[in-house]
């Protein structure tokens, strides 16, 4: 049982680069005479700036400008919702950088200080005087309470559900039910790269960014609307980045920051983020409190599923943590479902996408009330979970597209060896250590979004391959390398792949783990188009084998060949059609067109997390010592980085249940944890071996390439398996996350 | 990062002299804690005195079988892998191992360490209007706000900050003389009496004075080599601080009775915290669970936690338990 994958596992084709530092990373990028910008930061969350001393900054060696709300440029106003979106870039604050004197959380940036050099910069940055008319802040949900809004669509999905009558169902005396409340905590990405821009203005109409960024064509378009830039005068580059996870996605204030400080200063200038300040400056996920109520009969059929959750967003903010309807809202068949999303806007910054926005705190909260469920059920997980699989969309009523999730659940559990479990918490040990084991369901939606891609074929049987994608580590190169080469027909070493510039054809945001089906199938469509060229070609060749052929009636049919679809016989090679025709090259590409999305289908990826852990029952630090993961994503592209991102999901998930959490000061709404040192994420030590494996079959009803993604589904569900573990090894079921020693003494 | 004047010195006495010559100077040793603390504006020196070349790095047997002096200048991780101190103050080696990062052990000095500041989210970030720490009288942030990682012991009302090192709760428990230099010569601190209080100056960490240069640490002989442990609690497996932490050492007679035992404290107070109540308990009294758990309860009695860190008190007792039956479970 494993998905059909493409061709042999490679290795990552960017990873002698990588390891000998020469990937180039956006601020690595050398540009002359480039000055340094440094930031001042709001150290209040709400109220006016009253007054601005800048007088000493001005006066330090090497300053060249200190921007604040009193001398800053005006930006393009805001333009129309409609022009905004997932597909042509977001800004992730409503309000422009500098705009005006107003405050709406700790940690806004107040003034740009540019200078010669970095120190000179912060040095000046730590002189700029601000002085502020404080207000009360709305710091909380409950002091948010008056503020609070229910939003009816994200990214155009419903998020308030309802079907059938959850109500009646949970008052229905004859059924087994559960009510319960699980609180996640705010999150900060900490990719190991850190934001940056470097801004180059070539004349006061042509910019040039340096950009670390999840989506170039989006920082494209909102630098150019912005700025009063055709867009074909500001180019984005970005070949590398070094992890985002969601918080490089859309554009923040620091790249308008950085590009409208360049005009001013008359010079290139690099704003590298802090990483103080990638905790207020580049998104987090909001905390969450979701409360799920379930009702089922004796025999495990669920007969309602309730899921109300409750989130935080900023007064300027954009985004909104969708919970209950990215899990709840499609995981399990149940006749009433009924699922209620709350947005509370507070003075704190603004957050997010993080990997599997919505799918990762709803799976938590979901499969962590799931096994509460089995235990009152007196059911095993698994079994529950069996009795209540959905065939199809619960909401949508529309079949699933290739689900193994059975499959999942099934290798999973034997390679795992879950039938040795005694459900009884508390009952297992190693000596003196408690040990438990938990399991939780895995999923992600496949996103479909549209590309473009360039194919240069060459006599030599080389091509290279170009779309304005993105590779955050996850592989991407090596994968769309991968699909090149399948798909044109050229050798896997002859093929390469270009992304990370603007000036290539479209690509999407690299999220909702939707790069390699829409890549994927643009390449497809470039390769389809590269064929039909050298068949027109070969059509008209007297000497060819495929002559006096029609161009419909000829495919690829071998590696470097084109032929008679027909009669396998007739065939004719690249090269030799290149070359009788006079030409070094071929060049075509792709069409950009909005995806078309099935009414009929419902493409989603599955998987199985089940998880070790031991836990000594005096000093409760809880240690993962086993993970077995399933997951059914379609077909496996790029076998070693497809793992790898599994890995990744698991490891983060881990670091979820168990470390991450950034904390506030209740007073000034500032975060209090701001560095790597303070905020935990999995060392090497936390991480056990992650055995992952694949289910299914190439999901070709999805796209051409039958891949679904995978940057993001490791991490569902893998915080509740966690979770679900530690309620099995001690009786104790912690229900806010994370998991730390204090909540288990 | 202030503008400062950058120097170098190339002994003891030259750097004793530079640091008397001009205001608010500080020596550089391995920085891990200085640089941050400059980079964020919480510490602003004048001057830094780079003694990093002074011949301060030996590990040496003292004559006459009193012990082992660790120079000043020596690396956390040469400490930590020497043979002398892996063997008879084992102690001492698992606490360094048991801190930072490699990285940071590479880096570190002995008398860094020793200086490194107390760690608190409200001190450590100038965005914050309270800490007395950094500037006397403007109150203390984190004793309402979120003080999780704070002091359960010896703290006051001006300050809950804790010491966050390994290694001065290694030294706590081994008894170390911290030797210094000043202008007027040489003297010996004991440990017990290097770090202080917070009182009403939390801003004075330690009771070194500014015209002083830390030149070595001496370990007096024990022969509690065989039966010590150093027992670190943390949120994460590895490169964390200890929110408790341990040293304990132990000698006990054939009939299970305690002889001679020390115990020191780390996370929980503003300086490692010695555990005299807890050690007078033990003495003379057999060595199990119970007696362990009676003599934790009597340490902690007069601790108090706030909002975030009351989990901190039974995590004491637990940890001192589990430190005291490792070691009293070891063969000599």
């Amino acid at each position: 049982m494993s998905a059909a994958t493409m061709g042999p596992a490679r290795n990552r084709v960017d990873g002698r680069l990588k390891v000998t530092g020469a990937a180039k990373y956006a601020v690595e990028f050398e540009v002359p005479n480039c000055a340094h910008g440094w930031t001042v930061e709001s150290n209040i969350a709400k109220g006016k700036i009253t007054a601005i001393d800048a007088k000493a900054a001005q006066a330090v060696p090497g300053v060249l400008a200190v921007l604040t709300h009193l001398n800053m440029p005006k930006f393009k106003e805001a333009p129309k919702k409609e022009e905004r979106g997932i597909s042509s870039g977001i800004r992730n604050e409503e309000r422009f950088p500098l705009s005006d004197d107003g405050v709406h959380y700790a940690g806004q940036y107040v003034a740009l200080v540019i200078a010669e050099t970095i120190e000179q910069a912060r040095h000046a940055a730590s002189l700029v005087k601000i002085s502020y008319a404080p207000e009360e802040p709305l710091l909380t949900m409950e002091a948010a309470v008056k503020k609070a809004e229910k939003p009816k669509t994200n990214h155009d999905e419903n998020v308030q559900i309802k079907k059938g009558d959850a109500a009646a169902a949970l008052k229905d005396a004859s059924l087994v039910k559960i009510e319960q409340t699980y609180i996640t905590p705010t999150e900060t990405h900490n990719p190991i790269e850190m934001s940056g821009t470097i801004a180059h203005w070539e004349d006061d109409k042509k910019l040039t960014l340096y950009d670390a960024t999840q989506f170039v064509k989006g920082v494209q378009n909102v630098l150019a609307r912005s700025l009063g830039l055709d867009l074909e005068n500001v180019r984005i580059i970005c070949p590398f980045v070094g992890g985002a996870f969601g918080c490089k996605g859309a554009v923040w204030m620091h790249i308008l920051l950085a590009a409208m400080g360049a005009k001013v200063a008359g010079v290139p200038v690099k704003l590298h983020v802090s990483r103080r300040n990638m905790f207020v400056g580049t998104g987090h996920r909001t905390p969450t409190r979701q409360t799920l109520s379930l009702a089922a009969t004796r025999d495990g059929k669920l007969q309602a599923i309730q899921h109300v959750s409750e989130t935080l967003t900023s007064p300027v903010g954009q985004f909104t943590e969708s919970c209950g309807s990215r899990s709840t809202g499609l995981m399990y068949e149940s006749p009433s479902i009924r699922i209620e999303e709350t947005v509370y806007p507070v003075n704190v910054s603004t957050p997010t996408f993080m990997r599997a926005p919505g799918e990762c705190p709803g799976t938590y909260a979901l499969e962590s009330a799931m096994d509460e469920l089995a235990y009152a059920l007196k059911m095993d997980p698994v079994a529950l979970r069996l009795a209540n699989h959905a065939d199809n969309h619960p909401t949508k009523n529309i079949p699933f597209s290739a689900k193994h999730l059975k499959e999942a659940y099934q290798l999973g559990a034997e390679k795992f060896g879950w039938s040795k479990r005694n459900p009884e918490p508390r009952s297992m040990r190693d000596g003196d250590l408690l040990v438990g084991w938990g399991m939780a369901t895995a999923t992600y939606p496949a996103h479909k979004m549209s590309a473009a891609a360039k194919v240069i074929l060459r006599a030599n049987n080389t091509a290279t391959v170009q779309c304005a994608t993105h590779d955050l580590g996850t592989g991407a190169y090596t994968a769309f390398t991968q699909i090149s080469s399948e798909q044109l027909g050229v050798p896997f070493e002859n093929v390469t792949f270009e992304l990370g510039k603007s000036d290539f054809p479209f690509g999407p945001v690299a999220g909702g783990s939707n790069s390699t089906g829409t890549v994927g199938t643009a390449i497809h469509e470039a390769a389809v188009l590269m064929h039909k060229a050298l068949a027109e070609l070969a059509v008209k060749d007297p000497k060819s084998p495929l002559s006096n052929l029609k161009v419909e009636d000829i495919a690829m049919v071998a590696e470097g060949r084109i032929g008679s679809v027909a009669d396998q016989t007739k065939s004719d090679s690249y090269a030799d059609i290149l070359k009788r025709a006079g030409r070094d090259s071929i060049e075509v590409q792709s069409e950009q067109k909005p995806p078309e999305q099935s009414k009929t289908l419902a493409f989603q990826s599955w998987g199985a997390h089940f998880c070790e852990v031991k836990i000594d029952p005096l000093l409760p630090r809880v240690q993962v010592t086993r993970v077995v993961s399933v997951m059914n994503c379609g077909r496996i592209v790029s076998a070693k980085t497809a793992r790898s991102q599994i890995m990744g999901g698991v490891t983060m998930g881990i670091g979820m249940a168990l470390l991450e959490e950034t904390s506030y000061d209740p007073a000034t709404g500032l975060p209090v944890i701001r560095n790597l040192a303070d905020y935990h994420v999995p060392t090497n030590l936390d991480v056990p071996e992650i055995d992952v494996s694949f289910v299914g079959e190439p999901d070709f009803a999805f796209n051409p390439i039958g891949a679904r993604g995978m940057g993001e589904i490791g991490i569902t569900g893998m915080a509740a398996a966690v979770a679900n573990a530690v309620y099995h090894a001690t009786g104790k079921r912690v229900r806010d996350l994370p998991i730390t020693p204090d909540k288990l003494i | 990062m202030n503008p400062f004047v950058y120097s170098r010195a190339n002994d003891a006495a030259g750097a004793v002299t530079a640091i008397a010559a001009k205001p608010h100077t500080k020596f550089l040793g391995g920085g891990t804690n200085l640089i941050d603390l400059m980079k964020m504006g919480v510490e602003t020196p004048a001057q830094l005195v780079d003694i990093t070349r002074l011949p301060l790095a030996q590990v040496e047997e003292l004559p006459g079988g009193k012990g082992v002096r660790i120079g000043a200048l020596a690396r956390n991780s040469d400490v930590a892998e020497h043979a002398i101190i892996r063997q008879r103050y084992p102690l001492l080696s698992q606490a360094l191992l048991a801190g930072a990062s490699p990285q940071l052990r590479n880096m570190a000095t002995v008398g860094g360490n020793l200086m490194q500041r107390t760690r608190c989210y409200y001190f450590y970030d100038p965005a914050f209007p309270q800490c007395n720490k950094r500037n006397p009288g403007s109150g203390c942030g984190a004793l309402k706000g979120y003080n999780r990682i704070h002091a359960i012991l010896g703290q006051s009302d001006q300050c809950i900050a804790t010491n966050p090192s390994d290694m001065n709760v290694a030294l706590t428990a081994l008894e170390a003389i911290v030797r210094v230099q000043g202008p007027k010569g040489e003297r010996e601190i004991p440990i017990a009496d290097f770090h202080r209080l917070p009182g009403s100056t939390p801003n004075v960490d330690t009771n070194l004075k500014e015209d002083e240069l830390i030149t070595a640490v001496d370990l007096p002989a024990n022969s509690f080599a065989t039966r010590s442990h150093y027992l670190k609690v943390r949120d994460r497996a590895s490169y964390a601080f200890a929110i408790v932490s341990v040293a304990a050492a132990i000698e006990i007679d054939a009939g299970k009775k305690i002889t001679a035992v020390r115990i020191a404290l780390g996370g929980v107070a503003h300086k490692p915290w010695r555990a005299q109540k807890a050690e007078q308990q033990l003495v003379g009294k057999t060595a199990d669970e119970k007696t362990f758990r009676a003599a934790a309860e009597a340490e902690l009695a007069a601790a108090k936690g706030y909002a975030h860190n009351s989990f901190k008190i039974e995590l004491a007792k637990r940890s001192i338990v589990r430190a005291l039956t490792t070691v009293a479970g070891m063969t000599s």
